[in-house]
């Protein structure tokens, strides 16, 4: 249960990015997954030449990844919002092919990962339980992902401007918001959550170029069984979806575990569409 | 010089031209009353002028200032602002937010806290709301925050559109006095309304339009009902 629940804040972090693209500006990013693996890989490259330690390696790959973001949205994703869904999927979906590949090029398929001590490293909980420290620290790290974001976009003009643009576009500018400009920061901090969590799932497992699908599909559930646009239900669905993972696993075996999350994600898709914390 | 002046600008929606050659000026400090009915043209003129809609042909200066073909941003940032239509209220922000929203300008954010006092006082009603979701609020709460919403920016020049659409009569004369006080105060109001009546009483010239075209202009004192009812309804 305790594993679940901290895998569960890892998978929030994984969905918080399309949760929020979403919600702010109603397009879904297949390119989500791609983002968070170029992040891993951006990681492991500065780790090699720098020698840092993968968490630290977040303060290169976070502002290079927000750049990354904020330049896609200005010369990709803005041009084709006016026009429907359709156009932005097709545009982050070639973008996830592009991204593979580059990575697949110049990385080659091996699998990889970012190397810590925290994989091995064992935390005594209540006295009863071990529990790997990293599983802690992505929590932790979710945690704070989550806090941090909430705070922003309540506390900051930028965060009323994202609000108010998701809210009426048309308002929005006549309250003096580049709504454009509002977008792409939006985008920009969406990559930095890809970033983070990137970085969080290089530490914790293997990853390859193709990794960034699976972890697509993870995104997918989270924000479907917490409900879209919404940042706390977000994280909420990430600590079911780890919840029943982990119970499935220990009640069916191992191969089941990924079953029995989206058999959970049905049952909510069933009971709930609009997810657990959705408003509509 | 005039503080907004447009002239003969053309707008279309496509294939079809919503405003033919409308020219239309607005002196510093002064009331002007926009009148017509439903598909005259008005929300078209507004749109334009604030920059949400791109004009084919015609210039429209403000301040001096060429503005048509400008971003509504820039237009904001210039010192003119709108209260539209249907107050426009963010859903996921509360009141204080709401207002706080206005003053997205480098320019409006500097005097920020100055400015809510202000608004709060010509409101009052607003502060007992502050921390609530600005769409918890009635009808006539809504224009106000609107209205400060929009104040909120600081600007020069001040666009009310159909600021007593829905509303009771009592909460209509309150907002109509709030547009003397903030005239009083030095900004230039415009008006565009179906209340005929009332903002012909508080309005300095008028402008009456008919199907994209201005029908009829004037002091309001100047013009009689007979020729107010003839441009309205394109008798």
């Amino acid at each position: 249960m305790i594993n679940g629940i901290l895998l569960g804040g890892l998978y929030g972090v994984v969905g918080i990015g399309l949760s929020m693209v979403f919600g702010i500006m109603r397009q879904v990013n297949l390119a989500h997954g791609e983002l968070m693996i170029l992040s891993s890989y951006l990681s492991l490259l500065f780790l090699q030449v720098l020698g840092l330690h993968p968490l630290l390696t977040l303060f290169l790959v976070a502002p290079l990844m927000f750049f990354i973001g904020y330049l896609i949205q200005i010369f990709l994703f803005n041009r084709v919002m006016q026009r429907g869904m359709e156009p932005f999927l097709m545009i982050s979906f070639g973008l996830s092919i592009i991204i593979q590949n580059a990575l697949l090029l110049i990385f080659t398929p091996d699998a990889r990962s970012l190397e810590t001590a925290m994989v091995i490293k064992g935390v005594e909980v209540f006295g009863r339980f071990n529990i790997p420290l990293i599983y802690l620290v992505n929590f932790a790290v979710g945690v704070l992902v989550l806090t941090a974001l909430q705070q922003f976009m309540k506390r900051t003009y930028m965060g009323w401007a994202i609000n108010a643009s998701a809210d009426n576009e048309t308002a929005a500018k006549l309250m003096g918001i580049n709504v454009n400009k509002v977008y792409a920061y939006a985008m920009g901090i969406a990559a930095v959550t890809a970033a983070i969590s990137g970085v969080l799932v290089g530490m914790t497992f293997t990853f390859y170029p193709h990794s960034g699908t699976q972890y697509l599909i993870i995104a997918f559930g989270v924000v479907i069984i917490g409900g879209l646009g919404s940042l706390p239900g977000t994280f909420l669905g990430g600590l079911v979806l780890g919840v029943s993972q982990l119970f499935g696993g220990r009640i069916l075996g191992p191969g089941f575990q990924l079953l029995s999350g989206y058999i959970i994600l049905l049952i909510i898709l069933t009971l709930r569409p609009q997810g657990i914390l959705g408003g509509r | 010089m005039p503080l907004l002046e447009m002239k003969d600008v053309a707008v279309y929606y496509g294939q079809l031209q919503a405003l033919f050659k409308v020219s239309l000026e607005v002196g510093r400090g002064r009331i002007v009353s926009v009148l017509g009915a439903n598909g005259a043209g008005k929300s078209t003129l507004l749109k334009s002028i604030s920059g949400l809609l791109e004009s084919r042909s015609g210039t429209i200066f403000f301040d001096q200032k060429r503005i048509d073909g400008l971003p509504p941003h820039h237009i904001v940032d210039l010192g003119l602002s709108l209260v539209p239509e249907g107050r426009k209220i963010f859903s996921s922000l509360t009141v204080r937010e709401n207002l706080m929203i206005g003053s997205y300008t480098p320019k409006a954010r500097k005097e920020s806290r100055e400015t809510i006092k202000g608004i709060l006082q010509l409101f009052p009603s607003l502060h007992a709301r502050i921390s609530q979701k600005g769409t918890d609020l009635s009808g006539g709460e809504q224009q106000m925050l609107a209205i400060g919403r929009a104040l909120m920016s600081r600007p020069r020049f001040i666009i009310f559109d159909e600021i007593s659409l829905g509303l009771s009569p009592l909460v209509v004369k309150e907002l109509y006095r709030a547009v003397k006080k903030i005239n009083q105060e030095g900004m230039t109001v415009v008006l565009v309304e179906q209340d005929v009546k009332r903002s012909l009483k508080v309005a300095d010239f008028a402008y009456i339009l008919q199907e994209g075209k201005v029908a009829l202009k004037g002091n309001p004192r100047h013009l009689t009902e007979e020729t107010v009812k003839r441009a309205y309804f394109g008798l």
